[in-house]
């Protein structure tokens, strides 16, 4: 039995799709909340056009975007960002998930799902995820320390969100790092 | 003598295109580089005019001793945009005959100098550098900077995925010129 379920009501089931429109209001529950939004370079959304302008614009183009849905229901996204040129076998992966669900494993399962798939989809392309963490996220460190991911350095100052330099660990997972991996 | 002394770093010319092609050209020199050697001297001057003049910020190297004021080499700092501005990538060449000699770490120092207040909007410095790489990895250690992690299989050099280092160095890190 997969251990992240051993503590959890056993019909729990999660599942990756692409975000469709009608999923604007169960999005706005995660948008909205400043405690999902504290180190993402986005200000909390407040007006349900933001949602509906993400859903159309940004998260329906997206190369590869996902809801992260509970028994059906979106509660979080997730993304893998491709690169292109000298870049092309690195992809970025990056997560949000509404606070009511944190600590129950499931950003963790949702990581582990998405990192097989793009594995998968995108071929002999991709060699590598890796995710960037603010160095004051440390739950968002554990989700990919559990999923597998190598914790590679401290990258000190490396971006600017929200007016400040931001420190962020860097963390990466390759093809051969994943069972059953295809290369 | 202290090669800090011996060179001088300035901006290009498109007169310099004889003296980039020998180095642009050179498959040592261009080894670790991600781009190919350039083969033709249209093609140099092209790379000058498109890339190496209007760069944000990039400065030819050249020995001070030399009255005709030759480009022996160069050092290429590049910010990012948008949420990657505070950021440059750091990248340098030098004419193969004149390795060993302290002439890039001695660069290096210069341009980390100078850089912080030329491009106000950056705080961080890096570069990324094969593992294979020691003289460079050298160069970068000298000049101060951190090395701040290994990168498995980051991204291509010249069609192959490598490993790669990456270095840092911070406005606000200590430096010595």
């Amino acid at each position: 039995m997969d251990p992240e379920m051993k503590n959890s009501n056993f019909s729990e089931i999660i599942t990756l799709r692409p975000l469709e429109v009608s999923d604007v209001d169960d999005l706005m529950v995660w948008a909205s909340d400043e405690r999902v939004a504290r180190f993402c370079p986005w200000e909390p959304n407040t007006k349900r056009e933001q949602g509906l302008d993400f859903i159309i614009n940004r998260a329906i183009p997206h190369p590869w975007l996902r809801a992260i849905c509970l028994n059906g229901k979106p509660i979080g996204s997730i993304l893998v960002t491709k690169n292109s040129g000298n870049d092309a076998c690195r992809g970025e992966i990056g997560y949000n998930l509404a606070w009511e669900h944190w600590g129950k494993g499931i950003a963790t399962k949702a990581v582990k799902m998405a990192v097989k798939a793009v594995f998968e989809e995108w071929g002999t392309e991709l060699e590598r995820v890796e995710g960037l963490v603010d160095v004051e996220n440390v739950g968002s460190q554990r989700v990919l320390e559990k999923a597998g991911f190598y914790r590679e350095g401290l990258l000190r100052r490396y971006v600017v969100f929200k007016g400040r330099s931001r420190d962020m660990v860097l963390f990466s997972i390759l093809c051969s790092d994943v069972e059953n991996c295809s290369l | 003598m202290d090669p800090t002394s011996r060179i001088t770093l300035r901006p290009f010319k498109l007169t310099d295109v004889d003296d980039f092609l020998k180095y642009a050209g050179d498959e040592t020199a261009t080894r670790h580089m991600r781009w190919n050697p350039i083969t033709s001297r249209e093609e140099a001057l092209t790379h000058l005019e498109t890339v190496a003049i209007p760069h944000p910020w990039r400065r030819s190297i050249g020995l001070l001793d030399d009255d005709e004021d030759r480009s022996i080499g160069y050092i290429s700092i590049f910010p990012g945009s948008g949420d990657d501005r505070s950021r440059a990538n750091v990248g340098y060449i030098l004419a193969a005959e004149y390795w060993g000699q302290g002439i890039v770490t001695a660069a290096l120092r210069i341009a980390v100098s100078t850089v912080f207040a030329d491009l106000p909007e950056v705080v961080r410095l890096q570069a990324l550098v094969e593992v294979e790489h020691r003289a460079s990895q050298r160069v970068l250690e000298k000049a101060g900077f951190l090395r701040e992690g290994l990168l498995r299989k980051y991204g291509y050099c010249k069609g192959e995925i490598r490993d790669l280092f990456i270095y840092s160095l911070l406005s606000t890190d200590q430096r010595r010129i």
